[in-house]
């Protein structure tokens, strides 16, 4: 069976900037797959050339099979798409926009199912603009599943909600897998991609970084455990350098925090907080946890999560 | 495409501030144009045919020129009844060839009388300019004699449909409204469609482009033509204005007109950042054309080449179609330059629009 999504060498530049540089990866039929990086890495670009809305510079993009540049047509009416910052209709309510965009394909669902299936059939009267965010995101998603699609593709969908309600989509997201169709989205959530996906790509600057299992990705990093430090004067690194410690600074206001992953499993942690015991470093908070998806991260791309 | 017409229709009919406003603002104008009283006896251009050219037909015209509502022209043309049919001609006074000879058998039957020639439409002025006439032929003959001044002069009238100004300027008004909402509203439409993304989001379903256009048009085309009928029920129900031709060809100029500023709608949306934007460049627009194309008054009066210039905008001919349809009850086919250079119009406009819409 192909592939749900096939994307190899894909390069998009706007003139002298190249947004997407070389990237190769595939998502499998049923898989909630995950684009994690920060904003500015080429996620959004990725999934609109993916659902046909950008044509790419150079590679090429197939969607159940189907070659996007030249199928875009019949890719658009099997796949649904959520977009970033999509409206929709101001004069028109969630019924008459989900029973408006099913027109669009040969196959549709009726607006009570896709309603009731995001847990918005008693404000299947009311218009767009009188819901809250995580109720706009759910119908997004809604709107998304008209045409009962294969794939779904959705960009940065718990963007801006509240846990709550994050938790609340991830269900959703989850539910929909588990009725078949396979879910493609993005998000600069570290514990959304942890928590949702099976897969995930890691990109920064244009570039994939990393694709695998957060299991595999984890197990990759050679670490066992990650300490944070927030302290309220500079760090001497070298200090933890000499320990075989890898240091990674992120400036947050007065004080700044620090993350040092040990290579070493419990001696080598010992060694790290007998230094931290010794010296003066003016220490406000201190963490140990075990090696994280976030640690793959900083590990890859030598930088926090900008947003 | 049927689906997204009546969608479409559904917006507009519940964004009622807009729609208001749209359908409010020309019935306003036909408002003020109805309570204003422009029928006053206005200068009328008179043409003087002179069979006799005897000294005394120099003085009947020298007197005539006094005459304060009448412009004497020097106007030849051969089909002077269709110049006083078309409203280009006032009045035609004809000097027969004896109007020189003696003032003895003055009124005697075989004596041709001066003929004035006028049409139906004007009631008022005519009785005025025909006492007029009457009396300076009879003064300029009598030479102190009495004559009968009843037999000096004939008058023959030429039936035409009644039309005053409110009449010519509720078409003028059914154009503007035409105009205006069809530029405005789709430019702002799309605009606000397009900050929202929410063209974007259309484009990531399988509808084709086409469809797009074509519904918004269908639904905008529709909305015009209840414009039309609400402007022109206004004015002819409440403020007494006629409308003599066919109403169906008047609603087919409409829906023409329509399209053309639609297409312009489509286009000024591609450049417009925003929806206030949009709105502000839709109204740049329009409103030159408001003054230029003959909406409340003739344009033959302006400098230069602007007379030759305005005939280039596209509400020009959609007027004077309107007119020369609604009004002289010509047939539609009598209007084909205008209908033609309408659906250039269209046809270049919907190319450009096609050329310079963007999505995103």
């Amino acid at each position: 069976m192909e592939h749900a999504v096939r994307v190899e060498n894909l390069v998009k530049r706007f003139g002298s900037l190249t947004a997407v540089d070389g990237v190769t990866f595939s998502v499998e039929r049923g898989e909630i797959f995950g684009i994690l990086g920060p904003n500015g890495a080429g996620k959004t670009t990725t999934l609109e050339i993916i659902e046909g809305l950008q044509t790419a510079t150079e590679g090429s993009v197939e969607v159940l099979g189907l070659e996007v540049r030249t199928r875009s047509r019949q890719v658009k009416s099997r796949i649904g798409v959520q977009l970033q910052s999509s409206s929709y209709y101001d004069y028109l309510t969630l019924s008459e926009t989900i029973s408006l965009l099913g027109s669009f394909y040969p196959r549709r669902v009726s607006p009570r199912t896709l309603l009731e299936q995001v847990g918005l059939a008693d404000r299947a009267r009311s218009y767009h603009r009188q819901l809250s965010g995580g109720q706009k995101q759910r119908f997004a998603v809604a709107a998304s599943l008209v045409n009962s699609p294969e794939v779904v593709i959705l960009d940065e969908p718990t963007t801006g909600l509240d846990p709550q309600a994050r938790r609340n989509l991830w269900d959703l997201v989850r539910d929909i897998r588990e009725r078949g169709v396979t879910v493609l989205l993005t998000t600069h959530y570290m514990e959304e991609a942890e928590a949702l996906c099976d897969r995930i790509a890691i990109m920064d600057g244009g570039r994939l970084l990393a694709v695998d299992s957060v299991e595999n990705l984890v197990r990759g990093v050679k670490a066992a455990y990650s300490v944070k430090l927030v302290l309220s004067r500079p760090l001497d690194a070298s200090r933890f350098a000499s320990l075989g410690v890898d240091v990674t600074q992120m400036e947050t206001g007065d004080t700044t925090t620090y993350v040092l992953r040990l290579k070493d499993g419990a001696g080598g942690l010992n060694a790290v907080l007998n230094e931290i015991g010794n010296s003066d470093l003016g220490l406000e908070h201190l963490e140990i946890t075990p090696v994280t998806l976030e640690d793959v991260y900083l590990g890859l791309t030598g930088d926090g999560l900008r947003d | 495409m049927l689906a997204l017409t009546r969608s479409n229709l559904m917006m507009m009919a519940r964004n009622r501030q807009g729609l208001f406003w749209a359908l409010f603002f020309p019935v306003l104008l036909v408002v003020v144009f109805g309570l204003i009283d422009f029928n006053g006896v206005v200068p009328a251009p008179v043409a003087v045919v002179d069979l006799s050219d005897g000294p005394r037909a120099q003085v009947f015209r020298e007197r005539l020129a006094d005459v304060e509502f009448l412009e004497v022209e020097d106007f030849v043309r051969t089909d002077m009844d269709e110049a006083l049919r078309d409203g280009d001609l006032g009045y035609l006074i004809v000097i027969p060839p004896g109007f020189d000879e003696t003032a003895a058998g003055v009124g005697e039957p075989g004596h041709d009388p001066v003929g004035l020639v006028y049409t139906s439409r004007n009631p008022d002025r005519n009785q005025l300019v025909e006492a007029a006439v009457r009396g300076l032929v009879a003064e300029v003959w009598s030479e102190g004699q009495p004559v009968q001044a009843s037999r000096l002069t004939t008058a023959n009238v030429i039936e035409v449909p009644e039309v005053d100004y409110f009449d010519t300027v509720l078409l003028g008004l059914l154009g503007l409204g035409i105009m205006t909402n069809s530029i405005i509203s789709i430019a702002v439409r799309i605009s606000t469609y397009r900050n929202q993304a929410i063209l974007k989001r259309l484009l990531a379903t399988p509808l084709p482009i086409w469809k797009f256009f074509a519904s918004e048009i269908a639904a905008h085309l529709l909305l015009a033509l209840v414009q039309a009928g609400i402007i022109l029920a206004v004015g002819v129900f409440v403020f007494g204005g006629r409308l003599h031709g066919n109403l169906g060809w008047v609603l087919l100029i409409t829906a023409l007109g329509s399209i053309v500023f639609l297409n312009i709608g489509f286009i000024l949306s591609a450049w417009a950042r925003s929806p206030a934007a949009a709105s502000g460049m839709g109204n740049a627009v329009a409103l030159p054309m408001v003054f230029f194309s003959g909406t409340f008054f003739s344009t033959t009066s302006l400098p230069w080449v602007l007379p030759y210039a305005v005939e280039v905008l596209p509400l020009t001919p959609m007027l004077s179609a309107l007119r020369e349809v609604g009004l002289d009850q010509a047939p539609i086919t009598e209007a084909w330059p205008q209908l033609a250079a309408l659906a250039g119009w269209a046809a270049a406009t919907a190319v450009a629009a096609t050329r310079v819409f963007k999505f995103s």
